[in-house]
Order: C-alpha cells, then structure tokens, then sequence
C-alpha cells in the first residue's frame, strides 16, 4: 500500500521542548482519497498536521515522511508547499503591512504553471473570492488584520483554491466552526476536489464538517498515537459512541506497559 | 463632589539620618590639585602606575565637560568638596576593635545583625577607608578572595590582576565623574571568586558618608572567574548634612564564562546628596549578570548600571526601582550592549514620584552588527503619586543586527480610583490602600531581595507613604 | 559652492546620552541646487481666497486662553526650582532640573501659543524651506465647510523646491489635504531636493486630515516639516508614506491646547539601498482629555540608516489626557541600523501614556506561515518591502500620486511590473 501512496508517513515520533507528543504514528494517504484524522482534544492531531508541514517548533526524533515519492522529513516548509504540501490553519496568523494580494501573488511567484501576469491574476483571485462568497475588498486590505473568524476561514479556502496542492491537510480542530463558516470550508473542499482531485486529510472532531463528503478512510488518533484504522463507517459510530471507548482502550494499554 | 486627594508626607528620615562627631579625623584641604592627587596615592603607598593613572584621569577631568542631558549639578561645587577623609582606626579584622562612634552607626543600620543571621562577610566603607573588613571561614576555604581594595593592591598576585582590569570597563575618558573617580579614588571591594566555586550566600558591603563636605569615591572591583557563582549585596545610608555631598563610586564586574552573578544594591542617599555612580559588568560566553537595584533618597542621581555582553548566549537581567519624593530629580535606568550572537536582556524597571518629585527613566539597548539572534525586552512603569510631581521615560535603541527581537513597552499613570475604591469598599483605610497598591508596584523589585532588604525597601515605601489624608 | 548644512534640526526636546547620536540630525542640502518653482496648489477659490490667517487664528486662541487665566499663586516645587537665580542646597525640598525641565516649566507657566509654537525639524529648516517656496499659500476653511486640497511638490534632478503652507481651519469644518513630495529623477542619480512647510491651526471642532506621500527617486533630499495648533474638540489625521528619497527628514510637532482634541499620526516607511529615514515626533498635551496616538510601521533593508524620535508631553493641567505610540520596524537586512526613542515626558497625574516598540525579523509564526505557503525566509523579507509598496499604491490618494509609487516601485524592485498592470 504504502508504495503507490502519495503521503507516507512511517513510525514518526515528534517532540516538543523535550516532550513527546507523537509516538510512532503511520499514515499513508493516496493520491485523489479523502482521510479524516479524529480524536479527543489533546490527542496530537494538530501537531501531526504541522509536523508533515514541517513546523520548526517540533522535533522529529524518529520516522520518515515521504510525499509524491521524495522523503521531505528534512525539508524547510516552504519546499514541502512547493512539493505540493498545503495546511490549512485552525488560526492564521495575522500580518500587519502585507495587504492579502501581495501575499496571494508571492504565495504563486514561481511555481511552474501556476504563475500568472497581473491581469489575469486579479481575474483568478476575484472568480476564487466569487466562488466563496467572498468581497473583493478583502484583497486590498493587510493579512488578517481585522478579519472575523470567517473571514480568515475564506482566505484559508481561497488559498486551498489558488494553489491547487496535490495533497491538502485542513486543520478544524477546536474550530467551533459557526454554520457559515462551515459552510465555507464545506464549499472549498468541494471546490478544490472538482478541480484538481487532489488528496485531503481533514483534521476534525466535528463530524458534521463530513456530511457531504466521501470519505475513504478515518483514523483515530488518542494520546500521540493512533489507535484505530477503518473505513467511513466508523464515522456515524464516533457520532453515537465519542472517543470515550478508544481512551479507555489506550488507557488499558499504557497501563499494561 | 470634589475629589479627594491623598497628601502623602515626606519620609521621617530620621531613622536613618544620623551622624558622629568628626573628631579624630584627618581631612585635606578642600579643592582638586595634581598635589591632592598625589597625596592620595602616596598616602596610600600606591604603586606608580596607579599615580600616573589619577594623574591622567585628572587631566581628563579637567577638560570634560559637565553632562547637559541630566538633572542640573550647579549645586556642586568641586573646589569646596574635601575629597578625601581619612577615618581614625585602620582596618579591623574583628567587630570589638572597631572604634565605638562608627560601630553605633553600623549597629542602627543593622549590619552586626544581618552578618549574624547568614552573610558570608561585611566590607564596609566608613567615609573613604576600609574600617570593618571580615569574612567568614567558609568563603576563605572555597578560595575566595574578598578584601579592600588598596589592601589587594599591596598583594603582588592581585596587584597583577587589578592593574590587567582596572578601570578598564569604565575608562576615565567615560564621562566627567568616571575621570574624576579615577583622579581621586579611595577604599572598595576586592572580590575573586575562583573557576568553578559557587558561593550559595551572599557577600555584602555598607557604604557610608559622613563627613561635611565630603565624596566618596569607592571602587569595586568582583571578577567571578568561569563556572562560578557568586550574589554580592551593596547598600548604601547617608547622613543629612546641608553641603553638597557628591558620591561617584565605580562598580566594574567581570563575568566568566557561564559563570552568574548577581549584583543587589539598595541605595538609600540623604537628600543633600549627588549621585553620580557608574556600574558596569562585561560577561562571556554564556555568563549572566543579574542586577537588582533600588534607588531612593539623594538630591540628585544619575544611575545606570551596564551591562556588556561580550560573549555568545550572555544574558543580562536588571531589575530596578526608583522613588524620588519631594526636591528629588533621580534619573536612573539601565544600559545594554548587545555585542555578541545570541545573548538576551530584560530590563524591568517601576518609577515612583511623588511630592513634585522628578524620576526619570533613562535607557540604552545597543546591538552591534554581531549581535545575531539576540533578544531583548525592556519594560518601564511609572506611577503618579500626585499632580505636582514629574515623571520621565526616554529609552532608546540602536538595532544594527538581523535576526534581532527587541521588544520595549512603557507605560505612566496614577493608581486608579477604581482600585482605591475597590480597597476602600472592603474597609482598608485609603493610606492602607495605597501603601498596599505602592508596595505592590515594588513587588517585582522586593522579592528578588534577601528578606531582610526586602523588609527595609517595603519600609523605605512605608515611610514615603505614611502622612495625613485630607 | 560648499553644501548647505543645518545642524540640530529634528532636535527630540529632552536629549538623552550624546553617544548615541540620535538627540537630532544634521541636515546636509546638496550644494549648487537650482531654486525652481515646481509646486502647484488643486483648492477650490473658497479654501484660497480668504483673510484669515494662521497669525490670527493663533491670536484668538491665545486671548481666549489670557481671560482664563486664574492668577492664583503657583508653590509646585518645578515652578519654585525655575524661579530661583541659583541652586540653593539650604532649600532641598526644591529639585534640581534639567535644562529642559526648566525650560519646560517655564514655557508652561508663559502659556503663550505662539512663542511655544515649534515645528518638527525646527526654525532653520522652516526658515530654509519658506526661502525656497517664495510665499506662503494659505488654505482657510468657512466655518462648517467641507473641503479638499492637494499640494504638489514635482522635484526635478539638480533642482530645489518647496511649498509653504498655512491651513486655516475654521470651527465645525473639514479638511482633507494632501501633500505629494515627488522627485522625478528621469532614471539618474543626480541629486535634487523636495520640501514642504506646513502650518496647521485647526479650530474648535474642526477636522484636518493631512495625507503625505514622499515618493522621491535615489538622488532626492525630502524635508516635511509641520507644525499644528489643536483647538477644543479638534480632531487632526495624518498620514506619512515616505516610501523613496536619499535622505528624508519627517518632521511634526503639534500643540492640542483646547481639551478634548485628537490628533492620530500613522507613519508608514521603507527604506532602501543606503537611504536615510529621520522622523522627529512631538506630541504636546495642554488640553484637558486631549488623545493622541502614534503609530508607525516600516521595513529597512539594504544598508540604511533610520531613526525614529516620537516624544509625548504631558504638560501639567492636561488632566485625563492619553497618549500613545507604538512602532513596529522589520529589519531585512544585516547592516541596516535602526534608531528609535519613543519618549513619554509626564507633568501630571490623572494622566495614561504609554508605548511600546518591536524591532527585528518577522516572527516565527508569520514565517511557519509564510514558510506553508511556499516563502522561503528571503522570499518573505522580499515580500514585506514589495508590500510596503503596494500597500502605499492601493491607498494612494489619488492616481498622480498611486503612478508615482508605481514609478518608484518599478525602480525599487524587480517584479513591480506584475502589480502595475494588475492596477491598470
């Protein structure tokens, strides 16, 4: 499986300040599936997130990375994006002095295919802002600075969009997503998947944020590790049952250690 | 309804106000001569090179300009001060011997008391010599060297060392009272705190001025050698006499490497006094310094020790407090020098004005081009004790180096009616009100002192606090 | 013929250490100049056809201040200390001040506006640029009116010129002006020199909005230097987008003497190559629950030099004022050497000033950010100076000024061209 995969993630243990927080985690996603990472809070699942986008607060002590065939375990986050890498954050940054096109148009400076000429650039970017609803005054104002929490969602999808990554991690955990906002990944997800069938792993663990998603595998994460692997089915059964059974479960198992 | 205003009196300083007859003493003539300065030394059997040393630094005194930034000095008059008093007792090695006037003065400051509690040894300077010097038997065993200065300096293997450091941090060509500290210094601390050897607790000194009329101008000197540890207390109490008394004492510091050092000093001036000290450490690879200073009291202070980091990953921390009540203009603060890659500084600092008192906060953070992936931050808080006081903040900062984080936030305002009200409203008095929110403004001073200085700060606050609501 | 130097100009008015050399500047004005006419006024007949004067303005405000005058005896221990002939150590109850503690007690207690009345750079400058500009234009609203201006400044290489203006602002009016110091070097280096002076009383209630924008090539000296009276209730914006010139000096002092008025400052900069930025702020509080805010954000790279003085007064009397500054300064190169003093002098209680500087690279967060986007740290330094840039460009005041960005920008930075035609 993990030959043909476009993800692979091998035995990764990742720490922060001397601290483990994953433990021999594995992952292997291909190209054109849907995956959803779920679990309680605290679990590691953000962190798994950034650790593949190669976040410098952590520290990989252990385990691979390998993404469209190269191992990108020691590569700088810019050139996983560039390899195709794409994470959505639960809480983007804000940056004061750079108005969101300039960024928009530095995000797509040089890389083969997606580089455009400043008309037809803007046209991009107003038919993306279009499709999520979004106003194109936005483009002209600084990074995030102001922005409500769905706006700062919508500048996450129009990204997704823009960029077109072979494989995108959307990071909602804790999102308390509002119905609008929800509404606005559920459109970007959508909207990216029609456009390039790229990979997704939906980091989540509201389940409604997967009503209208195909989803082919879910993965359970509890304490740093994973401790279950199935197909969509588990979802509706997480619905009913929560994570109570799996930290149970993953408590028993440290006990025994 | 008219507001209330709070009238907080000034501080009943006779608790610390007192002095002995000079009698007994030995003075020189007053004014500030190449003779004067040659006296001093040969007084004190110095070594040539040390004459020639206050010789130049004299002539840099005399071309040296006063500084213009500051609070006024007219009332300083250099050619009426007598420099240089000579105490009637050499250096004691044991407390009976000490003469009985200047033991009285020791004990109402406590000294006997906090050595007898925990501290390792007093060095403390009654007017310009050295008369009390001990130390307790552990820290001599350790390899500990801590002595008076002049008596080091007639010791070959530290005449060596001192002549190698010795205003070398602070050159003479400074600023015009470092060149004069230099022309005309007298008594101080020697500290030599071997490689490795860790001191857990305290060496301290007392400063004292007592005569009219006369400066003061002790060196210290503390080299703590690599992988040692060493907290040295400095503090200070002054008599009110109605001449200007000028105190310009240096301080130099050196820090090995990832050796720390913490500098505490409370200086407690009478309010005749000019302050006008220069402290300054220079650290090494992954050395710190920790400064902790409390400046009340004095006419008028310049104080702003600094801190050099010359070595990869130093570190530097300064924590001070400044209260200046009425005819007090203190300008105090802190000066950093960012110098090598990866070194940090904090700065805190709280700033307390009151009975038109005047309280400057004064700062430098430089970082030179070596400075890579250095930090620092610098916080300056200022409370209004009243509306006819003054308060000042001019920091400044010189970034040359990339991959800098210099961060510096300040505010000044008054305690608000809010909290007084708070308090009130629980059934604390509005004078307890405000000692306790003043003290609490001092907090992050007060707990970085051993306990007994503590007690002596938040009862210097006491004191400024207490008089008649009305 | 030797180059025109004023010294101590943009003078901070409480010095700190000499040794630091940030106290004030030395302005150098490139020698053999030519005096030239390059400025053109855009104001309806209203704003210019009109007797008021900043004199006159100021004259009122001040007879209004006399009959407040209360003549009650004045014991502070400051107004003691700068009364006597000598420092008198048989009287320590009374401080010693500073020089310019003194000075400041004793300009407080003349209360007059318009001896106080000062500019940022300072008196030599002002004078310098009045010679250049021949005669003052004065721009004075009617009472209520809503009005707009722009001044152009079009320097040309080897020429030097600069516009004199008063604003007259009259009670319950607005505004809105706009100051354009560009200096057109047609793609040489050769040296030019831009200025303006600008005198601003803003009357009871009034609101000026003052925009500024200095988009002058390589060889280009800007001087803008202001000065402003606030009124009761006034209510005073500028902005400063000083984006190009070898040497720029930013100068803006203002006196909010009615209560209640506001002034905002937002100052935006970039400096590049081996430019130099210097901006002397001075923020002086007489008015009761007067506000003022400060506020500026800029990117040094190559091997330039700014610094940044922004000094808040608040003089006594000025009860429940506020006044603040903030500055955020991205260093994007070694070797750029960054200056700043935000100073907070405080004569009262019922007083809030507060401010707060950070200084450095981008943060690690906006670079893991960045980073996830595909911007290596390079490209993410690149990206704060271009968006200094197109920042200014998109909220530019009118397209004159937004095709002088462009121009600058163009020359500033490599890929400029793609923005240009997104503008287009």
């Amino acid at each position: 499986m993990s030959t043909d995969a476009l993800l692979s993630v091998a035995n990764l243990t990742a720490s922060v300040d001397e601290k483990t927080i994953l433990h021999n985690v594995n992952l292997n996603v291909r190209a054109g599936e849907t995956h959803v990472l779920m679990g309680p809070n605290g679990a590691g699942k953000s962190t798994m997130g950034h650790v593949i986008m190669g976040d410098p607060v952590y520290t990989v002590n252990e385990g691979t990375i390998t993404f469209d065939g190269a191992d990108i375990t020691e590569l700088s986050c810019d050139k996983r994006s560039r390899a195709g890498l794409f994470l959505s954050f639960q809480a983007p940054v804000e940056i004061p002095g750079v108005p969101l096109s300039s960024f928009l148009r530095a995000t797509i400076a040089g890389r083969p295919g997606l580089e455009m000429k400043g008309k037809e650039f803007r046209r991009r970017v107003k038919e993306l802002a279009a499709q999520l609803d979004m106003d194109t005054a936005y483009l002209n104002r600084e990074l995030g600075v102001g922005f409500s929490g769905g706006e700062k969602k919508k500048v996450e999808m129009l990204q997704l969009l823009l960029l077109q990554p072979k494989l995108a991690i959307l990071d909602e955990t804790d999102s308390g997503l509002d119905v609008d906002a929800l509404s606005v990944v559920s459109r970007g997800m959508d909207a990216y998947r029609a456009s390039c069938d790229g990979s997704l792993v939906i980091i989540t663990h509201n389940t409604r944020i997967l009503e209208h998603l195909t989803v082919d595998r879910v993965h359970v994460m509890v304490g740093g590790r994973i401790v279950r692997e199935d197909d969509a089915s588990l979802i509706p059964w997480i619905d009913e049952h929560g994570f109570e059974s799996f930290e149970r479960e993953a408590a028993g198992t440290a006990d025994e250690r | 309804m008219a507001k209330q205003r709070t009238e907080v009196a000034d501080i009943d300083r006779s608790l610390y106000d007192f002095r002995y007859d000079e009698e007994g003493f030995e003075r020189l003539d007053a004014g500030l001569t190449p003779e004067i300065v040659t006296e001093i030394s040969q007084r004190k059997d110095e070594p040539q090179w040390m004459l020639d040393f206050r010789l130049k630094s004299l002539e840099i005194y005399n071309r040296m300009p006063n500084p213009t930034w500051g609070p006024s000095i007219a009332g300083l008059d250099m050619d009426h001060i007598v420099t240089y008093v000579k105490p009637n007792t050499d250096q004691k090695a044991d407390w009976d011997s000490v003469p009985d006037d200047i033991k009285n003065t020791f004990e109402r400051l406590g000294i006997p008391e906090a050595e007898r509690s925990y501290l390792a040894g007093v060095g403390a300077q009654y007017d310009s010599e050295l008369v009390y010097h001990n130390m307790q038997d552990t820290a001599s065993k350790m390899g500990i060297v801590y002595s008076g200065i002049e008596e080091a300096l007639h010791e070959p293997k530290w005449e060596a060392i001192i002549r190698e450091k010795f205003m070398t941090l602070i050159p003479p060509t400074d600023h015009k009272f470092a060149a004069l500290h230099g022309a005309v210094w007298s008594g101080g601390s020697f500290v030599y705190v071997p490689k490795g050897v860790k001191l857990d607790f305290p060496l301290q000194s007392y400063f004292r001025l007592n005569a009219a009329g006369a400066g003061q101008f002790e060196h210290t000197l503390i080299i703590v050698e690599d992988d040692a540890d060493l907290h040295f207390i400095e503090g200070c109490s002054a008599p009110k006499y109605n001449v200007a008394n000028l105190h310009a004492g240096a301080v130099e510091l050196f820090v090995g490497k990832r050796a720390h050092l913490r500098y505490s000093t409370i200086e407690n001036w009478s309010k005749n006094m000019y302050n006008l000290n220069t402290k300054r450490a220079r650290c090494d690879e992954e050395g710190e310094i920790e400064w902790i200073s409390g400046s009340f009291g004095s006419h008028v202070g310049y104080l702003y020790p600094m801190s050099v980091l010359a070595g990869r990953k130093s570190k530097s921390s300064f924590t001070g407090i400044t209260f200046a009540g009425a005819g007090q203009n203190l300008d105090t603060g802190c000066k950093v020098v960012l110098g090598a890659p990866e070194t940090t500084a904090t700065v805190e600092t709280k700033g307390i004005s009151k009975g038109g008192g005047i309280q400057t906060f004064r700062s430098s953070i430089v970082a030179t081009p070596a400075a890579e992936g250095s930090a620092a931050t610098v916080s300056c808080q200022s409370l209004m004790l009243d509306d006819e006081s003054r308060s000042d903040t001019i920091p400044s900062m010189d970034i040359r180096a990339k991959n800098v984080d210099i961060g510096h936030e300040a505010t000044i305002g008054r305690i608000g009616d809010d909290k007084i009200f708070y308090l009130m409203s629980r059934g604390i008095s509005e004078e307890e009100a405000r000692t306790m929110i003043v003290n609490g403004f001092a907090n992050p001073v007060s707990k970085e002192l051993p306990l007994e200085y503590a007690v002596e700060m938040n009862n210097l606050i006491k004191l400024e606090m207490e008089g008649a609501i009305g | 013929m030797d180059a025109l130097t004023i010294k101590h100009a943009s003078a901070m008015p409480a010095p700190t250490w000499s040794w630091l050399r940030m106290n004030d500047t030395k302005l150098e004005i490139p020698c053999d100049l030519e005096r030239v006419r390059a400025v053109t006024v855009e104001a309806d007949e209203a704003l210019t056809e009109t007797h008021a004067s900043f004199e006159g303005a100021v004259a009122k405000l001040q007879e209004r201040l006399d009959a407040e005058r209360t003549g009650l005896e004045d014991t502070r221990a400051c107004v003691r200390a700068a009364a006597r002939e000598a420092e008198d150590l048989n009287d320590l109850d009374t401080p010693a001040l500073s020089a310019y503690q003194l000075r400041a007690t004793r300009d407080e207690l003349a209360n007059d506006v318009a001896a106080a009345f000062e500019t940022g750079i300072g008196i030599d400058a002002r004078s310098y640029l009045n010679f250049l500009a021949g005669g003052t234009v004065v721009l004075a609203t009617e009472e209520g009116a809503d009005e707009a201006a722009v001044v152009r400044v079009a320097g040309t290489a080897g020429g030097a010129a600069a516009a004199s203006v008063d604003v007259v602002a009259a009670p319950n009016s607005t505004l809105d002006l706009t100051v354009s110091l560009d200096g057109n070097g047609e793609g040489s280096d050769a040296a030019g020199l831009i200025g303006s002076e600008l005198r601003v009383f803003a009357g009871p209630r009034s609101h000026v909005n003052v925009c500024v924008y200095v988009t002058a090539d390589a060889g280009f000296t800007a001087l803008d230097d202001s000065g402003y009276v606030l009124d009761e209730g006034a209510r005073v914006t500028v902005r400063h987008t000083v984006l190009g010139g070898a040497h720029t000096a930013t100068g803006l002092a203002a006196d909010l003497r009615g209560d209640t008025a506001r002034m905002d400052v937002d100052t935006r900069y970039l400096a590049c190559g081996e430019d130099t930025r210097d901006f002397n702020y001075i923020i002086r509080h007489h008015g009761r629950k007067t506000v003022s805010n400060m506020d500026a954000n800029g990117v040094l790279t190559g091997t330039s030099k700014k610094v940044l003085r922004g000094t808040i007064d608040l003089i006594h009397g000025c009860k429940g004022s506020e006044g603040s500054e903030r500055e955020t300064v991205l260093l994007a190169n070694q070797g750029v050497d960054n200056k700043t003093v935000p100073t907070i002098l405080c004569d009262e209680d019922d007083v809030a000033g507060n401010h707060g500087a950070t200084i450095g690279h981008v943060r690690p967060e906006q670079l893991f950010y960045l980073g996830c986007r595909g911007l290596s740290q390079e490209a993410a330094e690149a990206l704060f100076v271009t968006a200094k840039l197109e920042d200014a460009a998109l909220s530019a005041p009118d397209e004159q000024i937004r095709a002088n960005v462009v121009r600058l920008g163009s020359a500033l930075v490599d890929d400029f061209k793609d923005f240009e035609e997104e503008l287009a």
